[in-house]
């Protein structure tokens, strides 16, 4: 440490000098005890935390996330087919010739369906010729 | 016969409205000597250095309830007695009609060889005077670490003042201890 190199601090000592009236601290805790004023202390276990305190506006906040998590994923999982997928369900159900009445009667597809899904093929197929 | 001082279990005790004053008593037994020398090479008077621990203690207990535990009640209540101690010296300077900065310090020791509650020697004189010489922040980091032989880490909890600092603070007041030696001889 530094003092201990310092020549002058070694030859102080630790040693103020200061000194107090005999029995000075005999009757310290008595004094100031008697000049403590009256003061409200409030149970531990009734004061609330600062967790305590918020705790109800944290659940409150997670229920609503919650419930807007729930409210997105189902909005998700009913949301309309695109018409890509449209066309695929519509493909996949009228390609067995045998089966076809029965999907168009069952799946509510219609006329207008039908027709988006040839001009899908026949615009796939000048696609394709125009490309080769 | 009084049980055994243990920390925990008196902090306990504070937060309790039936234990709190006897629990605080303890406290007081156990710092009270620990801060009054503490006080005293700040303010140097005894006189003066009585009513700032009283003060200390009747501010702690007055706002107990707002210590949680967090900190050590040690750090607590260094850090009530220091800001009590630098408040008294700032309103004493002012009294006297003295400079609020280390001027006002050196003029408090000037009279310290005829203080009934001091007897040191010549050279533990001219250290006070040294010492009284040194910043505010310098004279309280140096009379923590060399008289009360206190951890960095302890001071810098009680004084807001990073590890680093500390020790540079430390190291300036030793050198300006020893230029005011070399001065004077």
């Amino acid at each position: 440490m530094i003092h201990e190199q310092s020549q002058i601090l070694s030859k102080a000592g630790k040693e103020p000098g200061f000194t107090v009236p005999e029995g000075y601290f005999e009757g310290l805790t008595s004094t100031i005890m008697s000049r403590l004023p009256e003061v409200e202390i409030t149970d531990v276990e009734a004061k609330p935390t600062w967790w305590m305190r918020v705790r109800p506006y944290v659940y409150l906040a997670a229920m609503f996330a919650g419930v807007w998590c729930m409210m997105t994923l189902f909005n998700h999982l009913n949301s309309p087919m695109t018409n890509l997928q449209r066309v695929a369900e519509i493909a996949g159900g009228i390609s067995d010739e045998h089966n076809a009445d029965e999907f168009v009667l069952s799946s509510g597809v219609d006329a207008y369906d039908i027709m988006t899904y040839e001009d899908s093929v026949y615009g796939y197929m000048i696609d394709s010729i125009a490309g080769n | 016969m009084r049980a055994v001082y243990d920390e925990a279990t008196i902090v306990e005790q504070l937060h309790h409205p039936d234990s709190a004053r006897d629990a605080f008593s303890r406290v007081i037994e156990h710092y009270s000597s620990q801060l009054y020398w503490h006080i005293r090479r700040l303010v140097i008077d005894h006189d003066d250095a009585n009513d700032v621990l009283q003060n200390t203690f009747i501010k702690a207990w007055s706002s107990i309830d707002n210590f949680r535990g967090d900190a050590q009640l040690m750090t607590w209540l260094y850090k009530i007695a220091t800001n009590e101690s630098l408040t008294f010296l700032n309103k004493k300077k002012a009294r006297l009609g003295l400079s609020l900065d280390e001027e006002g310090t050196e003029a408090l020791v000037a009279d310290l060889e005829s203080d009934r509650w001091f007897n040191g020697d010549e050279l533990q004189v001219r250290l006070q005077q040294a010492i009284a010489t040194l910043p505010e922040k310098q004279r309280i980091v140096f009379n923590m670490r060399y008289y009360d032989e206190m951890k960095y880490e302890a001071m810098s909890e009680i004084l807001g003042t990073s590890v680093g600092a500390l020790k540079a603070s430390y190291h300036h007041a030793v050198k300006k201890i020893e230029a005011f030696f070399e001065q004077d001889d």
